[in-house]
């Protein structure tokens, strides 16, 4: 019978809080780029000069295509060597989820913007407003509002996603224990309760997202996906 | 990057094993959970719920990492690296297509099972034969999705070293110094062959809509 042993990891607490800490950071730093970046590819996407659009839709799609790891090595490895830039760990994943993250929520965007009816650009431009001043003040207040649940939800898929920098050696949560683990002998235990940290951040954050969603339901909102 | 044609196809040839691996039992057993999750007896839905609940919650890379480092210590035997990452992604994928497989069936109106039950089929017949094969084809384009997925996340194994196109292209970098080519060149065969797949799921998507 294995003997459970969870002393070495409270003793140690510090080392997993500060690869939590990574972590939210690393996230964090994501979305505060991620998002008006996936804005702005929404918009150009769906713009009516091809010139615009055509980059816009192939660089989406070539980032939702392709895997999350393969970008993250891509701008670790080889993106420091044709910019000859030294790159720390946290500045290449930083750059690999902003873009990526990007391109998911561009298309949350542009589901949330091509949802809103006809009629509500149509009666803004009788009202005489130009274009954008019709998508600044009446399409997109609509539509982040319905947006709002696959934005979380997308969210919530980044942090899972941030994982992948352990590989590069950023001190995230999953690399913290990695190097915790090692150092104790106590694989089984650190993983577990890695494992349960995880667990409890994200499955309290997809409560709430569920929370919100039955909320926009019952006032009647459509939701976009 | 073409020196050593074999190291790619090595790598290929891993990348797909995981991936059929994956595929089947993580559709099978994500159809077990659906039904799990379906049923009454609480006895199945309870254990389905939280299976799915844990799984969809956690990352896959830790779910990875658990069975290669920590399992081991609980197990009286070695796990391998494919057995670890397949381990790992199979269960992830089992969870979420567990959830496709429930909402499918519950989308089917009760009309279908009542008409079922009154030609005189039991509830196993009614599911086998008059439920699960409508579900099948609404719940088509979310299967494809997850079949994408679970392509993707097979680059995920070369974190325990087992040998697939991403581990490849690292070894490839490293032996010749030549990070950008090698993986640029992952990245292209991943596009290459996934965009075709992401739009005939769009394809799918846009005629499943058309015909209800």
């Amino acid at each position: 019978m294995y003997n459970w042993d969870f002393a070495p990891i409270l003793a140690n607490s510090d080392v997993l809080g500060m690869g939590l800490l990574n972590t939210l950071k690393l996230t964090g730093t994501a979305l505060t780029f991620g998002v008006p970046l996936g804005l702005c590819l929404a918009l150009l996407r769906l713009s009516r000069w091809r010139l615009l659009s055509m980059p816009a839709g192939l660089l989406v799609e070539f980032f939702r295509t392709t895997p999350p790891l393969v970008q993250l090595f891509w701008f670790f490895f080889a993106l420091p060597i044709l910019v000859q830039v030294e790159m720390t760990p946290f500045v290449a994943a930083a750059i690999t989820f902003s873009i990526q993250s990007a391109a998911f929520f561009a298309e949350v965007f542009r589901a949330g913007i091509v949802s809103i009816e006809r009629g509500q650009s149509e009666a803004a431009l009788a009202l005489g407003m130009s274009d954008q001043q019709a998508m600044r003040r009446v399409i997109l207040p609509q539509a982040v509002k319905r947006m709002i649940p696959a934005f979380m939800e997308r969210s919530i898929e980044l942090m899972k996603t941030t994982t992948l920098v352990a590989t590069v050696s950023y001190a995230d949560l999953l690399f913290q224990a990695n190097e915790l683990a090692q150092k104790t002998f106590r694989p089984l235990e650190v993983f577990t309760v890695t494992a349960l940290i995880y667990f409890t951040v994200i499955y309290a954050a997809s409560l709430i997202v569920h929370r919100v969603e039955r909320r926009l339901a019952i006032s009647g909102e459509t939701t976009v996906h | 990057m073409w020196a050593y044609p074999e190291a790619l196809l090595a790598g290929a040839a891993g990348t797909l094993r995981i991936f059929v691996i994956c595929l089947v039992v993580g559709l099978i057993l994500g159809l077990l959970v659906g039904l799990g999750r379906y049923s009454k007896l609480r006895l199945a839905y309870i254990p389905a719920s939280i299976f799915v609940e844990f799984f969809r919650n956690t990352p896959v890379l830790v779910q990875i990492l658990w069975f290669y480092f920590a399992m081991p210590m609980l197990m009286p035997f070695e796990i391998s690296p494919l057995m670890a990452a397949s381990l790992g992604i199979s269960l992830n994928s089992a969870a979420f297509s567990g959830e496709i497989f429930r909402a499918g069936i519950q989308s089917l109106e009760s009309g279908q099972w009542e008409g079922a039950r009154a030609l005189g089929m039991s509830q196993t017949q009614a599911m086998r034969r008059v439920i699960l094969p409508q579900a099948i084809k609404r719940m088509l384009p979310a299967l494809t999705n997850r079949a994408i997925e679970i392509f993707k996340m097979s680059t995920l194994a070369s974190a325990v070293a087992y040998v697939e196109l991403l581990q490849q292209g690292k070894l490839i970098a490293s032996i010749h110094y030549n990070p950008i080519e090698a993986y640029t060149c992952i990245a292209l065969l991943f596009f290459i062959f996934l965009y075709p797949l992401v739009q005939s799921t769009y394809f799918l998507e846009r005629k499943l809509r058309q015909s209800d």
